[in-house]
């Protein structure tokens, strides 16, 4: 490590940082600290003159108010079923993608593609695929066997949530095989030679070298990912607008209809504050973990 | 005996490797296709009563009628220049802090480190009035730049953290024999450094210029007239009481290609470079 | 030194791009309008029109700006608390009690009493669009009305006559509901219901026209008294007792009701002009039309409007009316609605020959005498972007029942007892 002198104190890592940090606290500090007010604020876009000062009302306001906590709750579904979904297939893939075969190019390109598809059509198509009337999936269950009759999937009020929990699988789950990937080319082929001569299975091999290489991977690529979907709203939107009823109301979803539908900025606030904590307390915890791991002479 | 053997071995590949990896390729791939069958298919067969999985009479007017009426040549060269600026200016801020955070320990590095990830916790959709007076008092309404820098609020954090990544696994011994050799600290960065971590550069350019090829709702609200990317004029085809199917599939079906021929030509260096950084979280 | 120089330098650039965007030079003899629209199709342009208003009004330009539907409210909203919005923007009615609120739309009363063409503008209009406040800030620009779309070759197969009472209503709707081939599942449904956003209009054709009032003449709630709650009885029954509407019901938005009806799916639904073309595209003569029918205290249906406002951050307000003027004008409003696919305002365009023959037409017609619109209600906008279509959705899931449902839109509008 490049030791910085003790006597005083170097400038020279603030200056590289400067950059980034004025560009954030130019761009994001103001719009953040001024929405961070409005949750104390009783503001209604349309109620100009009405703009007030009411301390902590939102808060208490969403301490009772149902549709928070139905919100809260599918978030919690949400983010635990978006991201083990994502996670757990974009880890196969990784591991496939690992091998050498001819077209391990093309497949890695190919398995992108869903990534690199805008929401909005994923949305779209998706709902179309779903459509309890003409849809391809109900189409294809029927044929099948598996249904008697097409199924409302997201008409439903169990299954809606669920459905899209499966299309943004589909989303986001190149984005945790390619990091996967990455962190399973990095491990150095003679750690699996030497546990082949001291004769350790593939299972082994597996729970004993690969999982334990790939820990630091996770870690960063499932933190950044919590974030990503804790926040996404675009393809809930699009495919339910957060219904039938409350059943696919997220923080997110909730936030947004009350910024846009209802135009009351000061709950609205209220809402991404919570969940912006929420986030956090979750993500503190890995932070530190990684932190930790680097400061233990991993780096 | 061998040939036995050699067969058992190519089963064995076929269903571990090949079968599954053809399904979840399949899987990735189905979607697309759907949407691409959809754009074959004329406006009018798209409700036959009977369900029909390739369009009976396959047409290519969607996609003519996408160059031709919609100027999606435009929406493309709209969104390149955004998504490309956006990589660079993106990376040319984001390079020097990571190597920052990276090599050096200092006070608040911590906290300055976590900053980055709490500010891209906020949903941005609550951001946007606050977002929209700073760029009119600016005076970057409808512009390429007011794109350029309110990507940059979500793509600074996220290319900081995997960047630091990055450079972590660069060993430190390379930065000391340089400025051994005479390079001082900020050389050793741009001709050392930053070479060595080229892959993994672009590996988190690629990311910031996939998501900003694909973002909606700040170029809805902060741009106009002038500045039109892709998910703006796909979300013009979806009126208050009509859907333009088969332009919005044409135009779904395309925006991917050259974000997947970009990617297909730089792939091997994008998995070199990840494999370089993350590992080291 | 010349390190430090070169950080600085990369510190400095940022700000320097950020500010060296911000001189836009306005030229003083030239006016320009900025003019937001939205239109379903979009491969139509309103070039044309821009380019014969600019030739007729040297001196102003227009710079339009078509914006998603999904977006444009919120984009309107946000140009406003932004404080840059545009001069002229396409309007819904429902939008008018927030903006005029706000203060920020610019009444239009002394501009229209000189305007020459207002006469040629439907009374009816003028009427729906003027606010509670007696001021009119509005400029019409084009209409729909709701009607019943039905499939003539079904309603012929069973020996059906259209409906034109609410009980007609739900009897041939049960009769159109049925296996066609057999296999034990229902194939066509009756009626397609929009449970989804925008479904509003289906519910207040049935349940306003029943006993219930969104606000009563006295400006009380009209939506709990035992005849509403039945009459929204009714309606949830359509589809939670007699299946007369498909399954997917609860989140079925224009979209999916339209491709039912194109599909044959679904044997009758509401909806208006726009539609029609599409339909008769896959349906031809075995697509008619008639108005919605009766409930118990009369018809109601749903005026479908847009209209044009000049926002009062507005500096060229003058150029800005001439805009709106010249597009509620006969010959220019015809040309519009040839891209929205919707009606005229002008009476001298509703008296040609193509408008009194074709059959959506007519329909549209009848039914203006009952059309009205839902309250001019600052929440109404709530109303009906969000609460409606949530509270619907779990009516029609069973997870409330008619009467708590209509409580939740009395405090919606009244606030809580």
């Amino acid at each position: 490590m490049v030791q910085a002198p003790r006597k005083r104190v170097d400038l020279f890592p603030y200056l590289l940082l400067s950059p980034a940090l004025l560009i954030t606290i130019l761009v994001i500090f103001y719009p953040i600290v001024r929405t961070f007010t409005y949750s104390f604020m009783q503001y209604i876009l349309w109620k100009p003159t009405e703009i007030k000062f009411i301390g902590f009302d939102n808060y208490l306001k969403a301490f009772e108010d149902p549709v928070f906590w139905i919100s809260f709750q599918n978030t919690l579904i949400w983010i635990g079923g978006v991201i083990s979904l994502q996670l757990l297939l974009g880890f196969c893939t990784a591991l496939l993608l690992n091998q050498n075969f001819f077209w391990r190019g093309i497949a890695r390109t190919l398995v992108l593609i869903p990534w690199v598809t805008p929401s909005v059509i994923t949305a779209l198509m998706w709902r179309w695929m779903y459509d309890g009337n003409r849809g391809v999936i109900n189409d294809l269950l029927v044929r099948v066997g598996i249904l008697s009759s097409y199924f409302p999937w997201l008409a439903n009020d169990t299954t809606a949530l669920y459905a899209i929990i499966l299309a943004l699988m589909w989303q986001g789950f190149p984005f945790f095989a390619i990091m996967i990937l990455a962190g399973l080319q990095a491990i150095p082929d003679t750690l699996y030679e030497a546990a082949e001569v001291d004769g350790a299975s593939a299972l082994q091999k597996f729970t004993r070298i690969t999982l334990p290489m790939l820990v630091p991977v996770l870690f960063t690529s499932l933190m950044l990912r919590i974030i990503w979907v804790a926040n996404s709203l675009d393809i809930i939107y699009i495919m339910t607008g957060g219904g039938p009823g409350y059943s696919t109301h997220t923080l997110p979803v909730y936030s947004y209809i009350r910024a846009y539908k209802g135009m009351d900025f000061g709950y609205a606030s209220t809402i991404a504050v919570v969940l912006t904590l929420l986030v956090t307390l979750f993500v503190s915890i890995y932070v530190r973990k990684v932190l930790r791991m680097e400061d233990r002479g991993a780096v | 005996m061998r040939k036995g053997k050699q067969r058992h071995r190519f089963l064995r590949r076929a269903l571990t490797l090949h079968i599954p990896l053809l399904i979840i390729v399949g899987f990735a791939l189905a979607p697309y296709i759907w949407t691409f069958l959809t754009s074959l298919t004329p406006e009018e067969d798209l409700y036959l009563s009977e369900f029909r999985y390739f369009p009976a009479n396959p047409t290519g007017t969607n996609y003519l009628r996408l160059f031709s009426r919609i100027d999606y040549g435009r929406n493309i060269r709209d969104s390149l220049i955004v998504a490309t600026s956006t990589m660079l200016l993106g990376l040319c801020i984001t390079v020097p802090a990571s190597y920052s955070f990276s090599r050096y320990r200092f006070k608040g590095r911590t906290a300055l480190l976590a900053q980055f990830l709490v500010i891209n916790m906020f949903p941005v959709v609550l951001l946007l009035v606050p977002l929209f007076i700073l760029m009119r008092v600016l005076g970057l309404m409808d512009t390429y730049l007011s794109l350029i820098i309110a990507y940059s609020t979500f793509t600074i954090p996220f290319s900081t953290w995997m960047l630091t990544g990055f450079f972590n696994a660069i060993p430190k011994e390379l930065d000391e024999a340089a400025q051994i050799d005479g390079c001082n600290r900020f050389t050793t960065l741009l001709r050392v450094v930053f070479p060595v971590a080229l892959p993994g550069i672009s590996a988190t350019g690629i990311y910031i210029f996939i998501t900003a090829w694909n973002e909606f709702i700040y170029a809805a609200i902060l741009t106009g007239s002038n500045v039109r990317t892709i998910p703006i004029a796909l979300q013009n085809m979806i009126g208050e009481f009509k859907i333009a199917w088969g332009l919005l599939t044409a135009g779904g079906v395309v925006s991917a290609v050259p974000v997947i021929v970009l990617f297909f030509f730089i792939q091997k260096q994008l998995i070199h470079g990840m494999t370089a950084g993350a590992v080291k979280g | 030194m010349k390190k430090w120089m070169i950080v600085l330098f990369m510190g400095l650039v940022l700000p320097g791009l950020i500010f060296s965007g911000g001189a836009k030079e306005q030229k003083a003899e030239v006016k320009t309008v900025r003019f937001w629209y939205h239109f379903d199709n979009p491969e139509t342009s309103v070039k044309p029109l821009i380019e014969k208003f600019e030739r007729e009004n040297p001196g102003i330009k227009i710079q339009a700006e078509m914006v998603a539907w999904d977006a444009y409210f919120q984009k309107l909203m946000t140009s406003i608390a932004g404080g840059n919005p545009p001069d002229v923007s396409q309007i819904k009615l429902w939008w008018q009690p927030q903006l005029v609120e706000m203060k920020a739309l610019a009444p239009l009363d002394d501009y229209i009493a000189k305007w020459p063409g207002r006469t040629d503008v439907y009374e009816k209009i003028w009427e729906l669009t003027r606010h509670t406040d007696g001021k009119q800030y509005l400029m019409p620009l084009q209409m729909v009305i709701l009607y019943l779309y039905y499939r003539a070759d079904m309603l012929k197969e069973l020996g059906l006559k259209v409906p034109t009472t609410r009980e007609e209503f739900l009897d041939v709707a049960k009769k159109l509901t049925r296996d066609t081939n057999g296999d034990g599942q229902i194939d066509v449904y009756g009626f397609g219901i929009r449970g989804g956003r925008g479904g509003h209009d289906y519910w207040a054709t049935f349940v306003l026209s029943s006993g219930a009032e969104i606000i009563t003449k006295e400006g009380k709630s009209g939506l709990t008294t035992p005849e509403a709650i039945a009459a929204n009885q009714w309606y949830i029954d359509l589809f939670r007792v007699h299946k007369v509407s498909p399954p997917t019901t609860p989140t079925d938005g224009f979209n999916e009701v339209i491709a039912n009806m194109k599909s044959g799916k679904t044997a009758m639904t509401i909806h208006h002009l726009g539609s029609a073309k599409g339909l008769v595209e896959v349906l031809g003569d075995r697509i008619s039309a008639a108005p919605v029918p009766r409930g118990t205290k009369g018809a109601w249906t749903s005026f479908g409007d847009e209209e044009n406002g000049v926002l009062a951050a507005s500096k060229v307000k003058d150029e800005a009316f001439k805009w709106c003027a010249f597009l509620a004008t006969a010959e220019n409003n015809a040309l519009w609605q040839k891209s929205s696919g919707q009606i005229s305002i002008n009476k001298s365009n509703g008296q040609t020959k193509e408008a009194q023959e074709n059959r959506f037409m007519k329909a549209s017609v009848e039914s203006t005498p009952f059309a009205g619109v839902l309250p001019a209600h600052p929440k109404v906008a709530e109303f009906v972007e969000s609460v409606w279509p949530a509270t619907m959705q779990r009516a029609f899931l069973g997870q409330i029942t008619s009467e708590q449902m209509m409580k939740i839109f009395e405090e919606h509008f009244f606030g809580k007892k």
